[in-house]
């Protein structure tokens, strides 16, 4: 029961807000959905120390029931998100003040809670996606939180829709796993797959339109268009969703699907391909973006890319490692532009920031901490786990070279656009024209802990001979996979090597962004990435103007069934006012009518 | 066929027409009566004594009289004045008619031969035999008729009690009291 | 027999086009009566045919019926002409669709 409190908490919190919010004074409605989070937190501390729990209803749909379960797996995610949900709350009691919709922004942020702890903690495929649509739907509502202007309610609209898309996977595979097992409770599934002789083609099949149901919801190439768009709705939630949480629900279905995929090695290669692709697209549009936010998101969309790669291998552990870590630094970048947003007064744009060094101390420290966590600065929490999943990809089954060289290239293209996203930020001068002022408490202390995180969160798990407390903690809940063990010298090696990659990466940013001219050929290049190489122009001429003429075709010809169905309910109006003449009220007529009908009655009579 | 036959035929084809062309409601009602009493004639030849007499004493002698009494008291002998709102009426009604005759023919022409004692067994229609099927098989119906009589009467001095007070004249109304008066004058 | 059934389907036939053509109340009464009368002569036609009074009996209750009829049908004309002051039928329109 206490299980189902920590998702109920949350929705409660949004029923209550939602309902009453209104009438409550800031910052009451903040401080109501943040002690909600707070307490959902302290619950899976709880439960987690009292070795998991389970809650089950029997048959809720037929032969299915709704299940959540606290294992390992997901209480690791569910600290995460409780976690870092908490200390996202709070910085938004800071970050809203002032917003007349602040209620029902905190109405919204404890429904997508609620939601992403439901689809946490979901022990058969239906009740994650209730999970998995419910936070698509909180979303939406987050990103198109200032509806009034048109480009935010666009922006969720193309959020949803791109989700969308991926959740049809989604579905898709749950039909086939159901077709080939009859059951979707992960525990019997995962029972059932490690013993079954199932034709590895509809295993395969399955696990690809999970996959695919990951690609929408975690930002892959090519469902990847939505995220930098969500950056319209307020920092919080970018902070929250679309980098510590949401995103990385493709990676938690994947890694609870683990017993699925461990066997399927075309499947898992797919994986980490399209992992890479997004990796590299995500960090060379990083490069080219003058949006203090934009730069971030697209940043996620790279880190997204690389936890996808370290699945794709079969590190199932290792990627969880990276969703934690990201989650430090990411939220703190976040939420440090977020903080530069505040004190410039809404200005976004880093061409006319710079110099803020000296105007926000706290939060520049925040800034480089997470910078330089992103970059993989040695001894940070970033280092270890991307390190982690670039050395997996020579470790691991599924991996080879060809992921390890582009996966090293990527981490130093990562260090630079890291170091640019700080200098332009940060150093120089200041071009802009506001009056920088520092954040207030309520939003620097939730930064101080999460630049703790960002820089230590690391240690928790080390390579050998150190300590690991991750992998053998998540072991029970993940696949057995078979792990070639590197000689202790070549994998130290290895890592001296990123580090050596990431510290040139920082420099070389340093170096191009403070001092250089940048050369022609690189402003050419800049501007390809600005525009994200022209994703969204192909996409719109390939699909979106298609289905819109489509659309606009079928409305026509709806348009031609409604007139045809008015004229034919025009004719039985025409009929009754025609009949309707018969009635003269002259008696004679009447009389002349009832003889016809006598003579046509006799006319019967008399030829039978 | 006799020439009595022949001569009641012709005559009750002309009055009956008669009846139904003429403008004047007296004449029409005159020839009406002369239609019943050829009618009752026929009744006597089709051994119906009885009931000749009775058609000549209640429907000649007093039906149509009531209906000239009634005539004469509304005024209403030039009935039929006036531009006829339903031209149409009168070819649809003579369609209409002719279709009723010719179905009724068609019906009839299966009529079975004559019965060899028929004349016998009538003994003429006269009250002896008539009253013994009246009285006995037919009693409830004549009863009824009894009752029913009862009936008509009660309603007919009902019906005519003053009392409609305040009524609108119609235009056509009024209008034809205007001519009535122009004729008079 | 069969000219006498003619004979009352003919009249039968006159009087309905009376009663469909004429305007006056009384006149499509007249026209009533008639065909009442040519109905009245088909059953002593049929009498004749077959021998039995049955067809007799029946025309002396139709003409019991007629009078009645005629009694009630009569006060009926007067009573709408002391309220309309017409016997017209067609007058009397206000029933229509």
């Amino acid at each position: 029961m206490l299980l189902l409190l920590i998702l109920l908490l949350p929705l409660l919190g949004f029923v209550f807000l939602g309902l009453f919010g209104k009438r409550l004074r800031e910052p009451l409605p903040g401080v109501v959905a943040s002690a909600l989070t707070g307490a959902s937190f302290l619950l899976v501390v709880a439960l987690s120390l009292g070795g998991g729990a389970t809650w089950e209803i029997k048959d809720w749909l037929p032969g299915i029931p709704f299940s959540l379960v606290l294992d390992p797996l997901s209480s690791y995610m569910g600290l995460v998100v409780t976690g870092i949900g908490f200390l996202i709350h709070v910085y938004a009691i800071g970050y809203m003040h002032g917003d007349e919709g602040f209620s029902r922004f905190f109405a919204y942020l404890n429904l997508f809670i609620a939601m992403m702890m439901t689809l946490v903690l979901a022990g058969s495929y239906p009740v994650m996606f209730i999970g998995w649509e419910g936070v698509g739907l909180a979303s939406f509502l987050l990103i198109g939180f200032w509806y009034t202007e048109k480009k935010n309610a666009d922006s969720a609209r193309k959020a949803f829709i791109v989700n969308r898309i991926g959740d049809l996977g989604f579905l898709l595979g749950m039909a086939l796993l159901y077709s080939l097992f009859g059951t979707l409770s992960i525990g019997e599934l995962r029972e059932a797959i490690e013993t079954s002789t199932v034709l590895p083609l509809a295993l395969g099949t399955a696990g690809l339109l999970l996959f695919v149901g990951a690609v929408g919801k975690s930002a892959q190439v090519p469902l990847m268009v939505w995220l930098p768009d969500a950056m319209a709705g307020p920092t919080p939630v970018s902070a929250l969703i679309h980098a510590a949480t949401m995103v990385t629900a493709g990676v938690y279905l994947i890694a609870r699907s683990s017993f699925l995929y461990a066997n399927l090695q075309d499947v898992s290669y797919a994986i980490a391909v399209v992992g890479l692709l997004t990796a590299a697209y995500g960090a060379l549009s990083a490069l080219g973006q003058w949006d203090i936010k934009k730069i971030v998101a697209y940043s996620t969309i790279s880190q997204l890319g690389y936890m996808f790669l370290a699945v794709g291998v079969g590190a199932y552990w290792i990627a969880l490692f990276h969703v934690m870590t990201h989650a430090f630094y990411k939220a703190l970048l976040f939420m440090a532009s977020g903080s530069v947003i505040h004190a410039l007064g809404g200005e976004q744009d880093v061409r006319k920031m710079g110099g803020l060094k000296k105007y926000l101390p706290r939060t520049h420290l925040h800034g480089l901490a997470g910078a330089l966590s992103l970059a993989g600065f040695p001894l940070l929490a970033g280092f270890w786990s991307k390190d982690a999943i670039i050395t997996a990809t020579l470790a691991y089954p599924f991996g080879g070279t060809g992921f390890y060289l582009v996966g090293l290239a990527v981490a130093f293209l990562t260090a630079v656009y890291a170091m640019r996203w700080y200098v332009l930020v940060f150093l120089g001068e200041y071009k802009g024209s506001g009056q920088p002022h520092e954040a207030p408490p309520v939003m620097t202390v939730p930064n101080d802990v999460l630049a703790l995180g960002a820089v230590f969160a690391g240690f928790l798990a080390l390579p050998e001979p150190f300590w690991n407390l991750i992998e053998p903690y998540l072991a029970p809940a993940l696949a057995h996979v078979e792990v070639h063990h590197m000689s202790l010298g070549l994998e130290w090696g290895l890592i001296a090597l990123s580090a050596v990659v990431a510290l040139a990466g920082l420099y070389l940013g340093y170096l191009a962004f403070t001092r250089w001219a940048l050369p022609k050929w690189y402003l050419a290049f800049q501007t390809w990435s600005e525009n994200a190489f022209y994703v969204d122009r192909v996409y719109n001429a390939l699909i979106v103007t298609p289905l819109k003429e489509l659309a606009l075709a079928l409305a026509l010809f709806d348009g031609f069934l409604d007139t045809a169905y008015t004229a034919l309910a025009g004719v039985s109006g025409w009929l009754g006012d025609r009949l309707g003449r018969l009635q003269t009220g002259y008696v004679r007529a009447y009389g002349a009518l009832m003889v016809l009908g006598l003579v046509a009655v006799l006319v019967w009579g008399v030829l039978r | 066929m006799s020439a009595f036959d022949l001569i009641a035929g012709v005559l009750l084809i002309a009055s009956a027409l008669a009846a139904v062309t003429l403008r004047n409601a007296v004449h029409a009602g005159l020839a009406l009566v002369g239609n019943f009493l050829v009618l009752a004639a026929v009744y006597f030849a089709l051994e119906a004594q009885f009931l000749g007499w009775i058609q000549i004493i209640v429907y000649a002698g007093a039906v149509m009289v009531l209906f000239l009494f009634v005539i004469m008291l509304l005024f209403d002998a030039r009935a039929d004045l006036g531009p006829d709102p339903l031209p149409w009426m009168r070819p649809v009604g003579a369609a209409l008619a002719a279709a009723f005759f010719l179905l009724l023919a068609y019906a009839f022409s299966a009529l079975g031969p004559e019965h060899p004692l028929a004349v016998i067994k009538l003994a003429g229609g006269l009250p002896g035999q008539l009253g013994q099927l009246l009285y006995g098989p037919w009693l409830y119906a004549a009863l009824l008729i009894a009752v029913l009589l009862f009936a008509a009467t009660v309603a007919a001095v009902v019906l005519v009690q003053p009392g409609v007070r305040g009524a609108r004249q119609k235009p056509q109304a009024a209008e034809r009291d205007r001519e009535l008066e122009e004729v008079d004058r | 027999m069969s000219y006498y059934l003619l004979l009352s389907a003919l009249l039968f036939a006159i009087g309905l086009y009376g009663v469909l053509t004429r305007r006056s109340a009384i006149l499509v009464f007249m026209s009533i009566e008639l065909m009442l009368n040519a109905a009245n002569l088909a059953f002593v036609a049929f009498a004749r045919n077959s021998g039995s009074l049955e067809g007799q009996a029946m025309a002396l209750v139709v003409i019991a019926l007629a009078a009645a009829e005629v009694a009630v049908g009569l006060g009926i004309i007067v009573a709408v002409f002391r309220a309309r002051s017409s016997t017209s039928v067609d007058d009397l329109a206000e029933l229509r669709g």
